[in-house]
């Protein structure tokens, strides 16, 4: 049996197929081992099905790695260079995070200076030797490494993806030490020594943790079952063996958000749609990312920074917006009012929380009458509306009434979601108009519809399990893995194409074999000269893959010119072995009478009039349940608000689409 | 009449557009200095010329972006299509390589004006005598080509006669256009974006900019109610002009004062009593002192607060016309822009810590330590090629914490070349980057380390140096000591030594090794 298990949030949600039928089973979360919930989790769902057999295979999202690189809770890493670039870590790009303050304070580096090491030896740019390695120096090292009382090594030198030997080297001397070592040619062998540097350490630092956890699932997993298997959703939203993971943790930092895109792209596909724009609004950001299935799916990036740190692996393209449920109002000097970054969190959380002070989005929704006081988190907390309201007058600053302000409120938090949407689609050559958008996360149903008509998205989605979506996505996630090398080749060379193709038989050489696999084969291009590039899929060609570039950096960036020269600098191969696809039962949809589903009618305020709104309950609603707004579409863990000029109908997966009218 | 909610909305949507426009330039510009190290600005203006909105890039840019609008609007009748092209520092530019256009935008659907689009971008040579067009020259014409405000582009079509002049003027065409190019497909997407944006606002659009400026105004205006009333001076040092003639080896003086006027919310920032213009490329033009008091205010405000025309109406800046802080024709500008300006905010903070002490850091490095090398790549059918860099240092000690060591300060924000893409690009070989340890002032709290970095020729090529702060190193506060000075040296292939004066031109040879050291900040507070 396959199980996936998301171990983000309170709940640690599971999700599997009994008799072909998608079953669900919430766990409360054990932060400090999330093992615990996870094992009980498995625990339970083996012992209530009489009739399992066969393997257990336990898919995990897990925050493990992610908490460690946010909290700063990993191994003390000594990192080895080229001698005279010991500080590349910490001098990064040289760049201050912020322009015009005069007091930030730095984030600290992964590896402080005693711990940063620099070997003689020298790779050139040709990728010949200009200074050898010799043995005393490695001997040296290793002694060096052995009194830091290091717990992991992060191994990167100069121009490594050219000449990988003298890593190798190093690498094998040192391992008699018994640390685990992150070795940059074979998880980042790209070109631009800080990034690549920046993997290695971050996978260093989070080595022995991520080791030791995933070891000890397994483990666990292995003496309860006679037959187990772990493995862990990655950041480029592809699952991977829980070995492999624990010895390259740099690939599942974004574990659980990857989960959710995955998610929503499972869903879009079973609901019919090919062209969609993730939407995830949760209490303090928005994630949202654009999946194209005719142009390969997921967007892919290896541009990536968490925590601080530039991460060169690939991860989905998921851009990351200051917005969310508790994001904070506020009145600036010049008498403009600004929402967010700041966020209440949950402590002290908005002000109808009962202790918080700011007005935040949150509120306004609950103002306007978009979210049930009574009904937050099924009656679990009420809400404190007659403090709210007078902390909302008295914010209002020159606005007319409180519920002027709450609609400025969202006014002014939907243009900054509609930003970040824009980014991911219209700036990237894409047509909002071509998509729908899938709203998630707890606040993402609220906002959607008018987020819709801000960018002329036509229809809006919202899934028919919003709290398990990641689960989902883990559980159909293929099995992924990505291998890449840095070549810097000039596309009009002769032999461009032979050490491409070369290069890409070396690849496929090694990796694992089996019968039903994929393999995606790609590079990225850019104009000779450039800074970033653009990657092309490889169809056995180098002239067709030329005129792909050209277009697409028409695409992107406007312009493109045949004649310019090109350059191939990064040669990528995907290998993926496809989840067993699953084919859900689709339920009848019955004409009734969708009124039934409504529980109640409060008032509603939208385009500064109120309106007698029917609230429904979504558990009662049944496919073909179909009406237009203003309604209210309530559920456990989130709210739809359904505007008027918007209708909606219920699909026979369980999915409400909504139709934004113009 | 504009409500809140809608200008906020507004200034969210048009600071995006030029934010995308630089993403645009980054991600399509060929030289290294563009492309990795982001020496370039985007900004948006009005149909009257006033900056509505400017991408975080480089502050240097802050306030001479819109004296370069200014003056392309002025000097030339732009229609649909047009993209204005300049960088003479006395016709709206700064110094010769920066080279920036001007596109107006008109409606999609009418013939009305609605914006200017502008991007610069530093240029890694622009010709003249020193090959990367930075050394220390005498006089403008030496420094390279000097174009007034003129059309590159007309009714959409490249003027081709325009543009062979410049890239027969320049050592490195084929980046040259590239990088042009780019700076047009900015404009580009500026254009498109903001004829959008002006069919959504429709006729509410100029309201909107005029309610936009008028916010910025309130912001500053905030802000200088706060400051104590008075008259506050402060004063500094270039270390010299040139270090080519010995007569101009003397310290240079910029004196600047501050007169707050809390009670109507206005500021003076006036430069008298500094030094005459100078023999030597350290003369900044006015709208480089500008944007050095635009850049000094800016960091009053709040974060998020947008970099508009409105933000400086409540300020004055006078500076002595012929000085070093307004020169005037045929002064020698190059480094006017990057060493200049970062002595005028050390100026302008000691000034300001008399009056907010709680708030200011000592100075910083204050020397962007610009190396150019430019020759012929041997590896390469003898191509030409032009390598520029800054190189960051310590940052000032705050009143409550160190400062931060290697990283770029104040007026610049440049991003590094990565060893790696630079040994790809040029002759070069890379033998050292760290920090440099113990440079940074001493003090309750220190100041930053600065950095050493050493390259490797592995062609002959001439290396000119533009660098300050060798002498006089960057000023603690509150009894905190200056950081360290820097210093330079050239390592012949044969093991020779010498010591490479701040502002100098060398031929070197293969196998010589250029290092550079730069200066840590000043420390904070009496040491324990």
């Amino acid at each position: 049996m396959r199980i996936a298990i998301d171990t983000g949030g309170t709940f640690t949600d599971c999700v599997y197929l009994q008799d072909g039928q998608l079953r669900i089973l919430k766990v409360l979360s054990t932060p400090d081992d999330p093992s615990l919930a996870v094992l009980q989790a498995v625990r339970d769902i083996i012992a209530a099905d009489p009739d399992h057999q066969g393997v257990v295979e336990v898919r995990h999202g897990t925050t493990v790695g992610t908490n460690a690189l946010l909290e700063r809770k990993g191994a003390r890493v000594a990192f080895v260079t080229t001698a005279g670039f010991e500080d590349t870590i910490a001098i990064g790009r040289q760049a201050r995070p912020s322009l015009y303050d005069w007091s930030f304070v730095p984030l600290p580096p992964l590896v402080p200076r005693e711990l940063r090491f620099g070997i003689a030896e020298r790779v050139s740019s040709e990728g010949k030797v200009v200074v050898p390695l010799s043995e005393e120096a490695i001997a040296s090292l290793g002694a060096q490494i052995r009194i830091s009382e290091a717990e992991s090594v992060a191994l990167s030198t100069l121009f490594s993806f050219l000449h990988p030997a003298h890593e190798a080297r190093i690498a094998s001397a040192l391992a008699p030490l018994g640390l685990p070592i992150s070795v940059s040619h074979r998880i980042m062998p790209e070109f631009r020594e800080y990034e690549r540097a920046s993997t290695v350490c971050v996978n260093a630092y989070l080595a022995p943790k991520m080791g030791s956890y995933l070891r000890n699932l397994q483990q666990t997993l292995s003496a309860e079952f006679s037959e187990s298997q772990a493995s862990v959703m990655q950041s480029a939203g592809g699952i991977m063996d829980a070995v492999t993971a624990a010895d390259e943790p740099v690939r599942t930092v974004l574990s659980g958000p990857a989960g959710g895109v995955i998610g929503a792209y499972q869903v879009a596909l079973q609901a019919g749609y090919t062209k969609v724009i993730a939407f995830d609004m949760g209490g303090t950001s928005t994630d949202v990312s654009l999946i194209d299935a005719t142009q390969g799916g997921p967007r892919i990036t290896a541009e990536s920074i968490v925590s601080g740190l530039p991460i060169g692996v690939p991860m989905l393209d998921i851009h990351t917006a200051g917005a969310g449920g508790g994001s904070i109002a506020r009145w600036d000097a010049g008498g403009l009012l600004r929402v967010g970054p700041e966020s209440a969190g949950a402590s002290p959380g908005p002000i109808c929380y009962g202790t918080g002070l700011d007005a935040t989005v949150t509120d306004a929704n609950v103002l306007l009458g978009r979210l049930d006081p009574d009904g937050f988190l099924a009656g679990g907390i009420r809400l404190d509306t007659a403090r709210m309201r007078s902390q909302m007058d008295s914010q209002r600053g020159i606005l007319p009434n409180a519920e002027a302000f709450a609609e400025g409120i969202l006014r002014i938090v939907e243009s900054t979601m509609e930003k970040a949407i824009r980014l991911v689609s219209i700036e990237r050559g894409h047509d909002p108009r071509d998509f729908t958008l899938i709203a998630f996360g707890g606040a993402g149903p609220l906002h959607a519809c008018a987020l819709a008509r801000l960018l002329g998205i036509p229809r809006v989605l919202i899934p028919a399990l919003p709290g398990a979506l990641s689960a989902l996505g883990i559980l159909f996630a293929d099995q992924v893995r990505d291998y890449s090398r840095t070549l810097m080749l000039q596309a009009d060379d002769d032999q461009c194409e032979r050490l491409l193709q070369g290069e890409l038989i070396r690849l496929q050489a090694g990796a694992p074999l089996a019968d039903n696999v994929l393999r995606q084969p790609g590079a990225d291009l850019r104009y000779q000269g450039q800074g970033y590039e653009l990657n092309i899929p490889w169809r056995n060609s180098l002239p067709h893959m030329l005129s792909e570039f050209h277009q697409a950096h028409h695409l992107h960036y406007g312009f493109s010119d045949k004649a310019r020269k090109v350059e191939v600098v990064t040669v990528r191969l995907r290998i993926i072995a496809p989840a067993v696809r699953w084919e859900p039962t689709l339920q009848d949809a019955v004409a009734k009478d969708s009124r039934v589903a409504i529980t109640s009618t409060r008032p509603v305020l939208f385009a500064g009039a109120w309106a007698d709104t029917p609230v429904y309950d979504r558990a009662l609603l049944r496919p073909g349940d179909a009406f237009a707004g203003p309604a209210i579409i309530s559920e456990y863990s989130s709210t739809t608000f359904l505007p008027p000029g918007d209708r909606v109908i219920v699909d026979t997966l369980g999915n409400l689409i909504i139709e934004v009218g113009a | 009449m504009i409500d809140a909610i809608s200008l906020s909305v507004f200034q969210n949507a048009i600071h995006s557009i030029a934010e995308e426009m630089g993403a645009t330039l980054r991600r399509t510009a060929i030289s290294p200095n563009i492309k990795e190290r982001r020496d370039y600005s985007c900004a948006i203006f009005d149909a009257k010329a006033r900056v509505i909105a400017m991408g975080d890039h480089m502050p240097v840019h802050l306030g001479s972006m819109p004296l370069s609008v200014e003056a392309a609007v002025c000097a030339l009748k732009l229609r649909r299509g047009d993209v204005a092209i300049l960088n003479d520092p006395y016709a709206g530019g700064t110094h010769l390589p920066d080279i920036t256009l001007v596109m107006p935008i008109f409606a999609a659907d009418r013939d009305d004006l609605i914006f200017y689009a502008a991007a610069r971008a530093h240029h890694a040579d622009v010709g003249g005598m020193f090959a990367g067009s930075m050394g220390p020259a005498r006089e403008i014409y030496q420094e390279g080509l000097r174009i007034p405000p003129m059309r590159l582009v007309r009714n959409g079509i490249m003027d081709e006669e325009v543009l062979s002049l410049i890239l027969a003027n320049v050592r490195t065409p084929v980046e040259r256009s590239g990088d042009l190019a780019a700076q047009i497909g900015a404009c580009r997407v500026g254009a498109e974006r903001l004829q959008e944006l002006a069919q959504k606002y429709g006729d509410q659009t100029p309201a909107l900019c005029d309610e936009l400026l008028n916010y910025s105004e309130r912001l500053m205006q905030s802000v200088l109610r706060k400051m104590p009333a008075g008259e506050f001076v402060g004063e500094d040092f270039l270390d010299n002009s040139t270090t080519v003639d010995a007569a101009d080896a003397n310290p240079v003086r910029i004196r600047g004062t501050l007169r707050f006027s809390p009670n109507d919310a206005t500021i003076e920032i006036d430069f008298a009593g500094s030094s005459p213009q100078v023999i030597g490329s350290i003369n900044a033009v006015f709208s480089i002192t500008y944007s050095a008091c635009f850049y000094v205010l800016r960091c009053l405000l709040p974060a998020d607060a947008p970099a508009t025309a409105g933000l400086m109406r409540p300020v004055r800046v006078t500076a002595p016309v012929g000085s070093i802080v307004n020169a005037t024709p045929p002064a020698a500008v190059a480094a006017g822009n990057v060493e200049t300006s970062q002595r005028i905010v050390d100026v302008l903070l000691r000034a300001l810590a008399q009056a907010a002490p709680q708030i200011v850091p000592a100075a910083s490095y204050g020397t962007m330590s610009n190396l150019t090398i430019g020759g012929t790549d041997l590896r390469r059918n003898a191509a030409p090629f032009a390598y520029y860099e800054t190189t960051a240092g310590g940052m000032g000690a705050r009143p409550g914490s160190d400062g931060p060591s290697g990283m770029h300060a104040h007026m610049t924000n440049s991003l590094n070349t990565p060893i790696e893409a630079l040994e790809y690009a040029y002759p070069l070989r890379v033998q050292r980057y760290s920090y440099r340890e113990h440079s940074g002032g001493a003090g309750r709290f220190h100041g930053g380390d600065g950095i050493i970095r050493e390259i490797e020729l592995l062609s002959d090529a001439q290396v000119t140096l533009l660098c300050d702060r060798h002498r006089i190193g960057p000023y603690g506060l509150a009894e905190g000591k200056p950081g360290a000075v820097g210093r330079a040296t050239l390592t012949r292939a044969n093991g020779d030594r010498e010591s490479l004066p701040a502002k100098s031109t060398t031929f070197a040879k293969r196998g010589d090794r250029i290092r550079i050291e730069t200066p840590g900040g000043g420390g904070w507070g009496k040491p324990d």
